[in-house]
């Protein structure tokens, strides 16, 4: 087992939009990270809803622990001072303008130089109406970590969590968001006075399925935010139902069941209406998560009377145990290749997350908090989303597996909690 | 959250001392109810999407009645076949008078509000971590609610299982279930299975909020209340 030290602590404040997640605290690490520059983007009209491109991009690539991205104090043109860039160990400059061409359509046009060899790595020309501002920065973002890096990033994607708000003596309000990758754009899909749980997007995005307990008890439902239309129940028995996770292909959904008191899981075929058993042992199973294949589920069970993870192949129909460091593992996720788990791992009195390499069982504890709960990767498998606790409130937490550095986001009152990442967005 | 139902029957015993009769009042009640629910609000989000918001409830001031009200049918029907009473559904298997059961639930409640008070309307059972066992001491303590059942059987029980915060909610949730479930065991014996509901609210509403010992004692619980 590893621990990876944190040798930086910076407190950074920033201006936030009413009730967008807010990044409080950046856990740096020892790792390097690419040092790169982009510049303010040039404005050449008066816009009026000023959306900053160039900080929106800048906070990405840093919140991905990839690259330490700076800003410039000047714009910076197509005559740059590459000697100047080299002198600030800088690898590369990123700069753009943004071109008004009538009431409501913007020209924003971006470039990227390599410092060491002078020359031009990407430009474009992008026409976008302003309300498009911010998709066109992640966008950007993302092109910028291909052209530098030759990965995918994960910024034009969506994060999906629950916020709970006390109402003084009236009991709490527990919401359903959507927002931008960085916490920005936050909307609310679901709102209630009973818990809400366990939300999972659907690879198309399309559907989220939920908790809900509306009916005083656990139920899921499957809801289309961008689409009027209510929210459908899934089947269950006569107990608890919970811990939705889709298949890959959208077709059919993987659900905890109990029947007659046992938990299983199960998976419900949207077309047909039925349930196929998954696992029909008598202890409790549940959390499911698909493999990027669809061909394995990963789950929680105290079989042994042990709380730990196991992997059933579909196809096979055998059940192996994946975890075996330490009593208690829960709540495992596919990373994106399909060959690792995030999961929740307990060290002492604490339930941290951790990475379990499923073929060597290597597993690494990648926090040193109290209480982190429901990890989920970056749609490119380089970053981890988790909720965990800071003075007895719910933030969420965004580790890099690049460099383990760690940037957490809250709300400004309440909780925010179960985090999921989005596919990337169309 | 398991009170509110045992709740809801004493505020409408109590204020019914000013009405003529319980059903006059059940009446009152349900006018004061908006039939507009399924409330939703419209979001630009950036782009050309629409966001659309699903109103789990219209009235942030939502009253007991209120929540009755906002059960599904499945919810409500479940509830009547619980306490004995009669319902109709129309060819669809939809409930065909939604504010007749109602009142009547409503009705059924306020009599049994009154035989309840003479026992523990409610009563909480405390569990070790990550455990469902149930102690000599608790045992004996459940065997004197199977009598009082067995001695009323309008009486129906609910029985929530709750678990403290530590690990993950999925599996808190199943294990709040398993604790419920092994009270409802030992009710079984009594041959009181039919009239004993079964849920689990995991690590979602803890009595007492903190990550400390006391507080995680108090949390791992089984709450009785009778309906």
């Amino acid at each position: 087992m590893k621990y990876f030290k944190f040798i930086l602590l910076f407190n950074i404040l920033l201006s936030f939009s009413a009730n967008a997640l807010l990044e409080v605290n950046i856990l740096k690490s020892k790792e390097a990270a690419f040092p790169i520059v982009i510049a303010p983007f040039e404005i050449t009209s008066d816009l009026k809803d000023n959306v900053d491109i160039a900080k929106i991009i800048r906070d990405n690539l840093n919140r991905s622990g990839q690259f330490n991205a700076l800003s410039t104090d000047a714009l910076v043109s197509n005559k740059i001072d590459f000697d100047f860039w080299k002198e600030h160990k800088k690898d590369a400059v990123v700069f753009g303008k943004i071109e008004q061409v009538s009431s409501k359509v913007y020209n924003i046009y971006i470039y990227i130089y390599d410092v060491y060899s002078e020359k031009s790595l990407y430009q474009k020309k992008i026409t976008v109406s302003n309300s498009g501002f911010r998709r066109i920065a992640h966008f950007l973002s993302d092109k910028i970590y291909y052209v530098l890096l030759g990965q995918k990033g994960s910024f034009n994607t969506r994060l999906s969590y629950v916020t709970v708000t006390d109402n003084n003596s009236d009991g709490r309000t527990y919401k359903l968001q959507i927002s931008d990758s960085d916490g920005f754009n936050p909307q609310t899909v679901v709102r209630s006075s009973n818990p809400i749980l366990s939300p999972a997007w659907s690879k198309d995005q399309k559907k989220l399925a939920y908790v809900s307990f509306k009916n005083n008890r656990s139920e899921v439902f499957v809801m289309t935010p961008f689409m009027k239309t209510i929210p459908i129940k899934l089947p269950k028995f006569d107990g608890i139902a919970s811990s939705p996770s889709w298949h890959p292909s959208g077709k059919s959904i993987a659900l905890t069941i109990s029947k007659q008191g046992n938990k299983d899981i199960y998976l419900y075929n949207f077309k047909s209406k039925k349930l196929k058993r998954l696992t029909t042992n008598k202890s409790i199973d549940t959390e499911a998560s698909f493999s990027p294949d669809g061909n394995s589920i990963a789950f929680t069970s105290n079989r042994t009377g042990q709380v730990q993870v196991y992997i059933k192949n579909l196809q096979s129909g055998k059940i192996s145990r994946a975890t075996f460091d330490g009593r208690y593992n829960a709540k495992p996720v596919f990373s994106p290749d399909g060959k690792d788990l995030a999961l929740i791992h307990k060290v002492g009195k604490d339930y941290r997350v951790a990475l379990l390499d499923i073929k060597s069982r290597d597993l690494t504890v990648m926090t040193r908090n109290k209480s982190d709960e429901s990890p989920y990767f970056s749609p490119n498998g380089g970053m981890i989303i988790f909720s965990t606790n800071r003075d007895n409130r719910g933030i969420l937490s965004i580790i890099s597996l690049h460099n383990n550095q760690i940037v957490e986001l809250m709300q400004k009152t309440g909780e925010v909690r179960e985090p999921t990442w989005s596919n990337y967005s169309k | 959250m398991s009170k509110k139902i045992l709740l809801l029957s004493s505020v409408i015993f109590l204020s019914s001392c000013g009405a003529n009769n319980i059903s006059e009042l059940g009446d009152k009640f349900l006018d004061l109810i908006n039939p507009s629910d399924a409330a939703t609000e419209q979001a630009n989000l950036g782009g050309n999407e629409t966001l659309v918001a699903v109103d789990e409830y219209g009235d942030a001031s939502i009253s007991e009645i209120e929540e009755l009200k906002s059960l599904s049918d499945d919810a409500l029907i479940e509830m009547a076949i619980a306490k004995g009473i009669d319902f109709e559904l129309d060819a669809d298997g939809n409930l065909k008078n939604r504010d007749d059961l109602i009142k009547a639930i409503l009705e059924n409640s306020a009599a049994l509000a009154i035989l309840i008070g003479d026992f523990e309307g409610s009563f909480i059972l405390y569990f070790s971590y990550d455990d469902t066992e149930i102690d000599d001491e608790s045992t004996s303590i459940i065997i004197e609610h199977a009598k009082f059942m067995q001695d009323n059987p309008l009486v129906n029980l609910r029985l929530e299982g709750h678990a403290d915060e530590r690990g993950t909610r999925e599996y808190n949730l199943a294990l709040g279930e398993n604790r419920a479930l092994s009270v409802k065991e030992v009710l079984g014996l009594y041959n009181l299975d039919d009239r004993i509901i079964v849920v689990s609210y995991g690590e979602e509403i803890p009595v007492l909020a903190g990550s400390n010992e006391i507080a995680w004692e108090e949390n791992r619980r089984v709450e009785f209340s009778y309906y």
